[in-house]
């Protein structure tokens, strides 16, 4: 019985179809305010799965000169770690699928698999404007990792655990946004880093490369890939709600307080223009970093005072 | 200094060289010097500080006359100079090259030995800019002789099958931006070497649009040119337009009617509103800071409702006529342009503020492309590009034309020279404009809207010399006394800016090169204007006739 709840688990509820689902309708939430805050009407509550539906159902083209196993694998590669990702977090104000002592560091881990992944493929596929949007993807993930890590070992350190869910039974009833509040700004806007949202988005600036590392990505390749994107929006607004915003009891929790995280997120991108490369790599480390790292300096400084 | 002085000035410093002066308008004085000489009397007017050079005009003068004509055209205030060199009608004549003095040069070179087939020597620019690859050597378009069938497209050559110039070595290979880019709205093609994220070398081509405007214009009547100028731009179409109606009136020696001027100038700063608006869209989207371009191209949108309301049409206005203009300003028309002008005026301002104070946007255009005044004059620098360096190139302020007099404008300078400045620079433009265009609608002169004008237009030529929203346009119009002009010969501005751009980009990140390309406002289809119509799936050149019975048809089947 136990392999059939797993399974079930995985394929379908919280994870799996149902997790996509809910991806599309937050990326639909996203687009569509993005749209109005800039007087546009914005898509249709279908459109992203429209997109989806046509994509999979489009022929996809390879380049002459790929390795056929890492163009047709890397898609698959980086859908599968968002979902595996999905198993350890409390997806919807359930409790995780799965749990052990260290879960936290392999669902960061394999939050990164996408973007290495688009690395990987835009490496691969060797257009000139996929290379620069695959040096650019990983100048990025340099940036934003190290100092989205630390803001979420902030609530681990506060819990005094690696678990995931020993660290959201912390949270609920510990406001950290309030206590913590630099690490939940890293946090959001490393997620914004991590989706490649804008400001983030210079690895795939239009004006410049085109669509980045996935240019030469259609059909079934590029729905996985931006399926595995609306997968780890769901996935990191609800880590961060769990672990700032007095965690996640239930559906209602859970929609109330990642759409409020949505919201400032989608204001974000509206009001701020593109930044470059370098300029993004400077933000994370001469701001970001050095800022979550002094919070944690002072909270460890705090612990071993108070003990 | 009045005219005459700086003219008379000119012309002492040209003595060395003179061979004739002519006289063709009260404004101009024109030396003939021979082919030898050219740079030394370039070098001559450059060391005086002597205006600018404006354009360079090829002419066949026919086959009987067995001559071709270059004019270097320098413009000072409202003074030009045309230096005239004369050369037999052959295929093997060269001139020297000029731009190592003035570097725009190199383009209007280029045009001179694309279309009429003078080799330069000693030439900046050495691969095809402006024609087909395909197109055949030793065919050129713009000597009177040339028939469509000559231009029959060579086999085997054409531009999809350029040397691919790939990885160039190590880090560094070729970003190519172009013909069809998300960052171009328009056809262009940019090779931008890269290390990395810096660009190392820049190279531009042109032509994608050429649509032969020159020459077809050779074969239409006054009047039919009219509608095909307004059709080289579908941003500045109205200063095409009127350029083009200056020259021609000019030469008829007719003035169009008070009211008419007004309302020309009237239009012209309509256009000149949506022209900046739309340009600061593009840049905000270039810079990736979408909300900026949406919401001024939504407001964008009452101007172009105004213009509709105005002359009946969104783009191509068709206000001007030879001799006058096509509509009146009603009372209810002149109440809803100000009342236009009062939204529009409140949204600049907003935006102005915008591209001063948002820290991130700023981040993107502050220090950045920055072009100092020395370098504006060096690189021929036009319009709000040139006075965003603080120099002061403005024709409405220089050589003051139509109803400029009575409605004057003022030129808005900064003295940046980078991005920032020029998007200052064009918004305080508009602000300006606003003003001038209410003093318009509440002193509009009474009387009637058109001059009679000839159907055939007295032999001469003319240099009209008009400010586009880009900056300085200018026509060279030559009448041989018929019912079609003997040439027309249009420099956009968007040519002058070209060099500055590419210096410009070199040492920059990559990011940037989009800023810098649409810092100056490019405008591809001003660029390209000669060539015969050719279908790339059959590979064969239309003629225009052809081309006409084929859009007949087209609609036709519909």
């Amino acid at each position: 019985m136990n392999t059939l709840t797993s399974l079930f688990t995985m394929l379908f509820f919280p994870a799996g179809i149902s997790l996509i689902l809910v991806g599309m309708f937050y990326e639909w939430i996203d687009r569509k305010l993005v749209a109005r805050f800039q007087n546009r009407i914005g898509p249709r509550w279908f459109q992203p799965l429209a997109d989806a539906v046509k994509l999979f159902a489009k022929e996809q083209i390879k380049p002459g000169i790929v390795n056929p196993f890492l163009f047709f694998g890397l898609p698959v590669t980086a859908l599968a770690g968002a979902l595996t990702a999905a198993l350890y977090v409390p997806i919807m104000g359930l409790n995780p699928a799965s749990s052990f002592d260290g879960d936290l560091i392999v669902t960061i881990y394999l939050l990164s698999l996408p973007t290495m992944c688009v690395g990987l493929a835009g490496w691969n596929t060797s257009g000139r404007f996929s290379l620069i949007g695959a040096t650019r993807s990983l100048t990025q993930l340099f940036a934003y990792e190290a100092p989205f890590l630390l803001a979420m070992l902030g609530p681990a350190l506060a819990a005094g655990s690696w678990q995931i869910s020993t660290i959201t039974e912390y949270t609920e009833g510990h406001w950290l946004i309030l206590t913590q509040p630099i690490g939940f700004l890293v946090a959001l806007i490393g997620l914004m880093g991590k989706l490649e949202l804008p400001p983030f988005d210079a690895p795939e600036a239009e004006t410049e490369i085109v669509a980045g590392a996935l240019t030469e990505y259609s059909g079934r390749g590029l729905a996985m890939f931006k399926i595995g994107k609306y997968v780890e929006l769901i996935i990191g607004l609800s880590l961060i709600s769990a672990f700032y915003l007095d965690g996640v009891n239930g559906i209602l929790e859970f929609l109330l307080k990642t759409l409020a995280l949505l919201f400032i997120m989608s204001m974000l991108q509206v009001t701020l223009t593109r930044l470059r490369i370098d300029q993004t790599v400077g933000l994370w480390w001469r701001f970001g970093a050095i800022l979550v790292l002094i919070q944690l300096l002072v909270m460890i400084l705090l612990k071993g005072w108070a003990a | 200094m009045s005219i005459e002085e700086r003219l008379s000035q000119a012309e002492k410093l040209l003595a060395p060289w003179n061979k004739e002066t002519l006289h063709p308008e009260s404004n101009r004085v024109d030396v003939v010097i021979s082919g030898e000489d050219l740079r030394l009397a370039v070098a001559a007017l450059q060391d005086a500080h002597w205006g600018y050079l404006s354009a360079i005009t090829g002419m066949d003068l026919g086959v009987e006359s067995g001559q071709l004509e270059a004019l270097y055209h320098f413009c000072n205030g409202p003074a030009v100079t045309s230096l005239r060199v004369r050369l037999p009608r052959s295929n093997d004549i060269s001139i020297a090259s000029i731009s190592d003095l003035i570097p725009p040069a190199a383009l209007f070179e280029r045009e001179l030995h694309e279309m009429l087939g003078i080799t330069i020597t000693g030439a900046a620019l050495s691969d095809r800019l402006f024609l087909p690859d395909d197109w055949p050597d030793d065919v050129y378009p713009m000597r009177a002789n040339f028939t469509t069938d000559q231009a029959a497209p060579v086999q085997g050559r054409h531009a999809d099958e350029a040397p691919e110039q790939g990885v160039v070595g190590g880090n560094t290979f070729v970003i190519p931006i172009g013909p069809q880019h998300p960052a171009l709205k328009e056809p262009g093609h940019f090779e931008f070497t890269v290390d990395g994220e810096i660009v190392t070398a820049a190279r531009m081509r042109l032509g994608y649009a050429h649509r032969g405007i020159e020459k077809a214009a050779e074969s239409r009547n006054w009047y039919q040119n009219l509608y095909l100028f307004e059709r080289v731009c579908g941003i500045c179409s109205h200063t095409h337009s009127m350029a083009y109606c200056l020259g021609v009136e000019k030469l008829a020696q007719v003035e169009a009617p008070p009211r008419a001027q007004a309302i020309r100038e009237l239009v012209a700063g309509l256009e000149r509103v949506h022209s900046h608006l739309l340009w600061l869209g593009v840049a905000a989207h270039e810079a990736g800071f979408d909300t900026l371009f949406m919401y001024s191209w939504r407001d964008r949108e009452t101007v172009m409702n105004l213009l509709e309301q105005v002359t009946g049409n969104r783009v191509n206005y068709s206000a001007n006529l030879l001799g006058g203009v096509k509509c009146d300003i009603t009372l209810e028309q002149a109440h809803a342009i100000k009342e236009g002008l009062n939204y529009l005026e409140t949204r600049i301002r907003h935006y102005l503020e915008v591209v001063t104070t948002d820290a991130m946007f700023l981040s993107r255009t502050r220090n950045i492309g920055t072009i100092t005044k020395e370098e504006a004059e060096r690189f021929g620098l036009l319009g709000p590009t040139a006075r965003a360096s603080g120099l002061v190139r403005d024709v409405r302020v220089e050589a003051v034309y139509g109803s400029y007099k009575n409605f004057p404008v003022s030129a808005v300078t900064e003295t940046n020279g980078d991005l920032e400045a020029r998007c200052v620079v064009r918004l305080k433009e508009l602000l300006v404009s606003c003003f001038a265009m209410r003093t318009i609608l509440d002193n509009l002169p009474e009387g009637p809207l058109t001059a009679r004008m000839p159907r055939k237009i007295p032999a001469g030529e003319a240099v009209a010399r008009i400010e586009a929203p880009r900056g300085e346009l200018f026509y060279f119009v030559k009448s041989n006394g018929g019912e079609t002009p003997a040439r027309v010969h249009v420099r956009t501005p968007s040519l002058c800016n070209w060099v500055s751009v590419l210096e410009k980009a070199v040492g920059r990140q990559l990011a940037d090169v989009p800023m810098l390309l649409a810092g100056m406002d490019p405008c591809f289809s001003c660029n390209d204007r000669l060539v015969t119509v050719a279908n790339n799936d059959q590979h064969e050149t239309w003629s225009w006739s052809r081309l006409r019975e084929y859009g007949i048809e087209y609609y036709k089947n519909r």
